[in-house]
């Protein structure tokens, strides 16, 4: 079950975008962070289930939040969201161990499909 | 974005511009890479509103380059129409010549000489760069541009010439600058985009459907 | 309807092909100035009658209009044509080819999604010839024929600066008539328009088409000599100053003979620029002319 996401992005409309492709369904609580550093504190404070990472951000960028996220739990699912999906920066964010890319702008079919992969990802931890 | 861009964009239609460019120009370095293949950095599009009469300066100011530069212009024509400025410091010719070195295998060419050759691609690279940023815009807006050939507007040209591109003094215009880095090459240019007051009122009218398409 | 006939009655060559090249369009220009008919092209790839586009460079903007939807241009001056034609009437006396502009973009259904392209070729070899003559005319000098000082200062200011970079040899040599006005005082200006024009003859006829012959000013000519160090163009300043001296000049009856007196300058790296080498090959010029003219220093 997902029941906490944190999607960090510093276009407001980005997150906007994010929390209306997300399926309504009651009971998820969706926390905001605007940069990479207000990321990593949120994700600290909230452990949250899910995190929706953008990439270019000022303060901290995403490759570095996502990093320092991993330091603080390996076993964090996050899902990185960028309009740039070019071959090199898909395989620098798989490194570092994002769960998988999403393709901006998102989708509600491919924000389903992310959520149901990340359910699978968090189900294998906590098994 | 600048005092000039409250005034004529409301906050909310403000954050919806600088998302759309975001995506666009996200999405266009995703291209370029597969097109030319060459890993291409695109930096975060910085939108600003310019009176006509202060465009010089401000390219001045944005270009922290004392010397010589090319200028590519690329007319765009569509609901959103403008006109592309590309701005490359001297000497980015003969680097963008060795990264596109497939341009000097052209059918009739062999008597070309090296500064006809560089400038030449410089222009198709050009084409490539603003078509690929323009298109993009016009995709995730519904709109379709059609594009004028490029055209060298300026060759080993200081910007602190006074009149350096030619746009109506009293009109207004959206600048949207991005820098590229080509990775492997130390090679920056500047994209400007310039749109008129025209394109504005179907540009916010465009950003709200762009919004209301995730409803 | 009204497409249709003006898809092939246009006076420029239009193209459809599909996703795999495969030509869905031809119209009557290409048939006429390909000499290919609509009827054995279509359905069939661009390629197989075309093969030299099948490259790298081609393929990359194919890859850009299908897969993106941008819109390319092949440069004139780039690649001076796509498809090879002759040239229309009387400018076959000037290109072997149709110089063409050409441009490709998408086309799209109704869903927005691109299944086609086109590709538009239009003749410009008319604009090419015209562009080619106004750089002559900007570039020569009238009488000789030989490049003027315009040229001199535009082009070789280039050409140092890259021998300079990779250091290659230059030598300039400065020519310059001996009492040339003498000529024309004794003989008058048509004898002397005619000595300037041979002296340039025997000039060029003893130069490599790599190297440069500059007329600088009334009587004073340059001569830049590509890839030859100051030694080697001492021997080729003299070469020129025995064929201008050793053979008499002869013009409606009237036979006189003519010298020259000729500095040459070799590129060292702290010349940075023309002027530096233009100074030194005149200073050795002034020298040849006092130690009594038909000389080379
Ligand atoms: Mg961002």
């Amino acid at each position: 079950m997902v029941k906490s996401i944190l999607i960090v992005d510093d276009s407001p409309v980005a997150r906007m975008i994010m929390k209306k492709c997300l399926p309504e369904s009651l009971g998820i609580t969706i926390i905001e962070a605007k940069n990479g550093q207000e990321g990593v504190e949120k994700y600290q404070q909230h452990q949250p289930d899910l995190t929706f990472m953008d990439l270019t951000m000022p303060v901290m960028d995403g490759f570095t939040a996502l990093s320092l996220i991993k330091a603080i739990n390996p076993q964090a699912v996050v899902v990185v969201a960028t309009a740039d999906i070019q071959e090199k920066v898909l395989q620098r964010v798989e490194d570092l161990g994002a769960l998988l890319t999403l393709k901006k702008p998102p989708s509600k079919q491919a924000l389903a499909d992310a959520l149901k992969r990340a359910k699978e990802a968090l189900a294998q931890v906590r098994s | 974005m600048n005092a000039m861009v409250e005034e004529i964009f409301a906050t909310e239609e403000k954050d919806i511009l600088q998302e759309v460019m975001n995506i666009a120009f996200g999405q266009a370095s995703a291209d370029l890479a597969e097109v030319i293949d060459i890993f291409v950095v695109l930096s975060v599009p910085n939108i600003q509103v310019i009176q006509g009469r202060d465009l010089p300066k401000y390219l001045l100011e944005e270009i922290h380059s004392s010397g010589l530069v090319n200028i590519i212009e690329q007319g765009f024509l569509g609901k959103f129409s403008g006109q592309a400025l590309l701005i490359f410091p001297c000497g980015a010719e003969k680097v963008l010549l060795n990264l596109f070195n497939q341009g000097a295998e052209a059918v009739g060419g062999c008597d070309i000489d090296v500064d006809t050759l560089e400038l030449e691609t410089l222009m198709e690279v050009g084409n490539i760069l603003i078509g690929a940023c323009i298109g993009k815009i016009a995709e995730l807006l519904q709109d379709i541009v059609t594009y004028d050939p490029p055209r060298l507007i300026a060759q080993d040209f200081s910007l602190e010439h006074p009149k350096c591109c030619p746009i109506d003094e009293n009109s207004f215009a959206i600048s949207i600058r991005t820098v590229f880095r080509f990775e492997q090459e130390d090679v920056e240019g500047y994209l400007f985009l310039i749109t008129n007051q025209r394109s504005i009122e179907w540009l916010k009218k465009a950003l709200y459907a762009f919004l209301e398409s995730f409803e | 309807m009204i497409f249709d006939q003006i898809f092939e009655t246009i006076n420029s060559g239009l193209i459809v092909l599909d996703r795999d090249m495969k030509v869905c369009h031809w119209n009557r220009w290409m048939a006429m100035h390909a000499h290919i008919a609509s009827e054995d092209i279509i359905g069939r790839s661009l390629f197989e009658f075309y093969p030299e586009l099948n490259r790298p460079h081609f393929l990359r903007n194919c890859k850009a209009v299908l897969a993106f939807g941008h819109f390319c241009f092949f440069s004139q001056k780039l690649h001076k044509y796509l498809f090879p034609m002759a040239p229309v009437g009387s400018l076959v006396d000037h290109f072997e080819q149709m110089q063409q502009s050409c441009a490709m973009g998408p086309l799209r259904n109704e869903e927005g999604g691109i299944e086609k392209c086109y590709i538009s070729v239009q003749d410009v070899t008319e604009v090419v010839l015209y562009q080619k003559k106004l750089v002559q005319l900007t570039m020569t000098d009238q009488l000789t024929g030989v490049y003027n000082r315009n040229f001199m200062e535009s082009q070789l200011s280039k050409e140092i600066d890259r021998c300079q970079r990779y250091q290659h040899d230059l030598s300039l040599l400065m020519i310059d008539v001996d009492l040339f006005k003498t000529i024309n005082d004794n003989y008058g200006h048509p004898c002397g328009d005619f000595a300037l024009k041979t002296i340039t003859r025997r000039i060029t006829a003893n130069i490599r088409k790599t190297d440069f012959l500059i007329r600088y000013g009334g009587d004073e000519f340059c001569c830049i000599l590509t890839e030859t160090s100051q030694q080697d163009a001492y021997i080729v300043a003299e070469l020129l100053r025995k064929s201008i001296a050793d053979t008499p000049f002869e013009f409606k009856d009237r036979i006189f003979s003519s010298t020259v007196s000729i500095g040459v300058a070799g590129l060292n790296s702290d010349d940075k620029h023309l002027e530096c080498l233009l100074k030194k090959a005149d200073e050795a010029l002034y020298r040849a002319k006092q130690s009594g003219r038909n000389t080379v220093t």
